[in-house]
């Protein structure tokens, strides 16, 4: 008797299971230093899921989702240390867990795309790609410029302040004592999958429909009665939004937001990311964020004399395109009919 | 779930796994030491637009290859392990924390940048992990060192003494000058020009005009030419290379001719030539700066004994690398002193012992520094060099003047 073809979604949903089950049981296998770079890994993961909303699924190219970053980590960073603000003299510094930011820095960063999206609903194509090149470009320097509430230039330490949990000693979590890589590991991780889920949901339903329809041709969505002012802006909040909470993330890994954290270079890895993992589709951005987080480090190995570990990168990821064109879903599409074969063979 | 589903997804993601480099630990009573070896971590910017801080770390590695060649330091090889971070404090933060927590060094030695040092700070005082000689003139680095006790002062004259010595010279050689400064808008542009102000303070000179740029401005051209609108005979450049090209540039193009002053961080040789277009330039000509390490490339140190072994190190440990490059020769400098310290820190050094001999500095034989210049710090006093000779730009060379001007707070 044959197999019966486990239907798409069940397929899909196995998979979302057994991922999160190995992201559960991974800490105890690896360093706490390799959890840490694991833990960057899933923030990554986070601003690729959402860039790909926005770029693969929508088709708008976005350059800046760097500065959507910065502002998720701004927001999380001014909000809990001393750098914050006051009403009416009670600051919320001692108030405020830096987890509990989170949906506050992913609003905030939400708003900012939406707000971008709104003029940007005039470009397309390169002129797009322009304008969110020049938000990644001059976001530093308008950080720089609010010093009062960014730290200007220097930055704001998180490290050791009372809203900040962990640093070095371990964090309480539910009883247990996790060390703070580990920490950093399942907080990042979970957010990551629970976000991955949204967004799968969300785009197998109308609103996927919308922006793919948006992608494919503006014009026949229009005569479909698809508003296209609704769904470019709603893909460009949805999108900054998990960059926000990415960039939240970051400055509570890094214990450090300043500037310089966030220049253009992370913008355009974070589209390097999404475009190696598979424009449209959601499988492949877990290579995406390893090899954001990875490959700067593999190509120092590989050589450390100056200019070298910039040319390994570049020749990797050269070469990575060539072989495939499709990023890391290509090829796992092109390995589905081979793996439909072992499900079916007959017995 | 089926059996071949699951079985294909541990496939796919242990060959995720098998692609990344495994880690191992190493254990050890004081971290990064053996009976035979110390291991030293830093970072810099191999990569990215600061990549021309990079000889500053391959100076001080070939450094340490010369002494290890010779027997090392108390039967122990000195290994420096830099990691880039692209001038980006997010990348020092990380990377410092695979050199502490994965490789174990026994202290961060050398890592450049203001902000990249501020970023790690925190936490390597938390650990306990020493933080030696940050490439940074930041004045806070040595000001807050009850604050931050496993934290040194940077291996350079600081900022504001720096400033300061320029102020103080502009005070008794030309009184009721007009100064305009062009600033970086960060703690080391304002550092320089705090020092300036003290230095100039109860004098005949005024600062007539400052503007300061973002360091990711694309040109500096409207500050120079409000700067040039305001009057001022002389010119304070605070700016980083790139900045400090561009400045020159465009005083030249202005037809503007201020006494200029260019700040150390700016004043390699191959930054002075860019900036003189090929001899062109009229407003590069006579140009001031500060200098404490002897220069490689000033023929009076052409037979001194320091430079041939700067020269001799480099040709023998760095093949390929630049000897004109003058931040070479601040690695070789700023290793030197590690050594002393190490030597000085005895037979079995500790992170304690060895932060408490750069308390006590007291080194008048570094020999890639000017003669005269004092390595010197007390409990007190923990800026390791406060002196600095001026120097003036002839003809396509820098030519020392004077005596050594050294900084009272």
């Amino acid at each position: 008797m044959s197999q019966r073809l486990p239907s798409r979604t069940a397929s899909i949903v196995a998979l979302f299971v057994a991922a999160t089950a190995i992201v559960l049981i991974l800490p105890g296998f690896v360093s706490e230093f390799r959890a840490q770079q694991l833990a960057y890994v899933g923030i990554y993961l986070i601003a690729l899921t959402g860039l790909n909303i926005l770029t693969g699924y929508t088709g708008q190219i976005s350059l800046g989702h760097g500065a959507f970053m910065a502002v998720g980590a701004y927001t999380t960073a001014i909000l809990i240390s001393d750098q914050g603000l006051s009403i009416g003299g009670h600051t919320f510094a001692n108030d405020l867990k830096d987890v509990w930011t989170i949906p506050l820095a992913a609003l905030v960063a939400g708003i900012a795309g939406f707000l971008f999206g709104v003029p940007a609903l005039r470009l397309s194509g390169l002129y797009l790609a322009l304008a969110t090149f020049a938000i990644a470009v001059s976001a530093p320097a308008v950080f720089k410029k609010f010093e009062t509430f960014t730290g200007g230039g220097t930055g704001i330490n998180l490290f050791g302040i009372k809203g900040l949990t962990g640093s070095i000693s371990g964090v309480h979590v539910f009883g247990h004592k996790l060390a703070f890589y580990d920490w950093l590991y399942y907080l990042s991780w979970t957010i990551a999958l629970v976000l991955l889920a949204v967004a799968w949901f969300l785009l197998r339903g109308r609103i996927g429909r919308a922006f793919r329809a948006v992608r494919d041709s503006e014009s026949a969505a229009a005569s479909s009665g698809v508003s296209l002012a609704t769904y470019k802006t709603l893909a460009f909040a949805i999108s900054a939004a998990y960059a926000g909470v990415a960039g939240a993330l970051y400055a509570i890994a890094n214990t450090y937001v300043n500037p310089d954290t966030f220049p253009i270079t992370l913008s355009i890895f974070l589209l390097v990311g999404v475009v190696v993992g598979g424009l449209g589709t959601l499988s492949g951005l877990i290579v995406g964020a390893v090899l954001v987080q990875f490959l700067p480090l593999w190509s120092q190995e590989v050589s450390k004399s100056p200019g070298a570990p910039a040319v390994v990168y570049g020749v990797i990821l050269i070469a990575i395109m060539l072989a495939l064109p499709g990023g890391v879903a290509g090829l796992l599409r092109r390995v589905r009919p081979l793996a439909r074969r072992l499900y079916t063979r007959p017995r | 779930m089926s059996g071949k589903l699951a079985l294909t997804c541990a496939a796919l993601c242990a060959a995720l796994l098998a692609a990344i480099p495994g880690a191992f630990a190493r254990g050890s009573a004081e971290p990064g030491i053996t009976p035979t070896s110390i291991l030293l971590g830093g970072t810099a910017p191999l990569s990215g637009s600061a990549s021309a801080f990079s000889s500053v770390a391959r100076g001080a590695d070939a450094y340490f290859k010369y002494v290890n060649a010779k027997g090392g330091v108390n039967g122990r090889t000195i290994e420096y392990k830099y990691l880039d971070d692209a001038y980006n404090p997010a990348q020092t933060v990380q990377a410092t924390r695979q050199l502490v927590e994965s490789d174990k060094v026994f202290a961060i030695f050398n890592s450049v940048g203001t902000e990249h040092n501020q970023a790690i700070r925190d936490y390597l005082n938390q650990l306990q992990v020493p933080q030696l000689f940050p490439a940074t003139g930041s004045t806070s680095f040595g000001r807050d060192y009850a604050k931050y006790p496993w934290t040194t002062a940077g291996f350079q004259p600081s900022y504001q003494a720096e400033g300061w010595i320029y102020g103080k010279y502009l005070a008794r050689t030309k009184a009721g000058a007009k100064v305009a400064v062009i600033f970086q808008n960060d703690d080391y542009g304002k550092d320089l020009l705090a020092g300036l102000k003290r230095g100039l303070q109860r004098s005949a000179v005024k600062i007539v005009a400052a503007e300061p740029y973002e360091v990711t401005a694309s040109d500096v051209q409207s500050q120079i030419a409000k700067l040039k609108a305001s009057g001022a005979d002389t010119l304070m450049i605070f700016a980083t290379p790139r900045f400090a090209i561009q400045s020159l540039v465009y005083v030249n193009k202005l037809g503007w001719k201020p006494l200029v002053f260019n700040n150390i961080v700016s004043s390699a040789s191959s930054i002075m030539t860019l900036a003189s277009e090929g001899g062109k330039s009229r407003s590069v000509e006579g140009a001031l700066s500060g200098v404490y390490l002897k220069d490689a490339t000033d023929p009076k140190w052409a037979n001194d004994p320091g430079i041939k072994l700067y020269r001799q190190i480099l040709k023998t440990y760095a093949p390929g690398a630049n000897w004109k490059d003058v931040y070479h020769g601040y690695g070789m400098a700023v290793a030197y002193t590690m050594v002393e310290v190490l030597k000085a820190a005895g037979k079995n050094p500790t992170r304690a012992s060895v932060m408490a001999q750069t308390a006590k500095l007291n080194i008048a034989s570094n020999p890639f520094l000017l003669p005269g210049i004092l390595v010197r710090t007390t409990a007190t006093e923990r800026f390791a060099i406060e002196q600095a000779q001026l120097e003036r730009w002839e003809k396509g060379k820098w030519v020392a003047f004077g005596g050594l001007w050294g900084y009272r707070a």
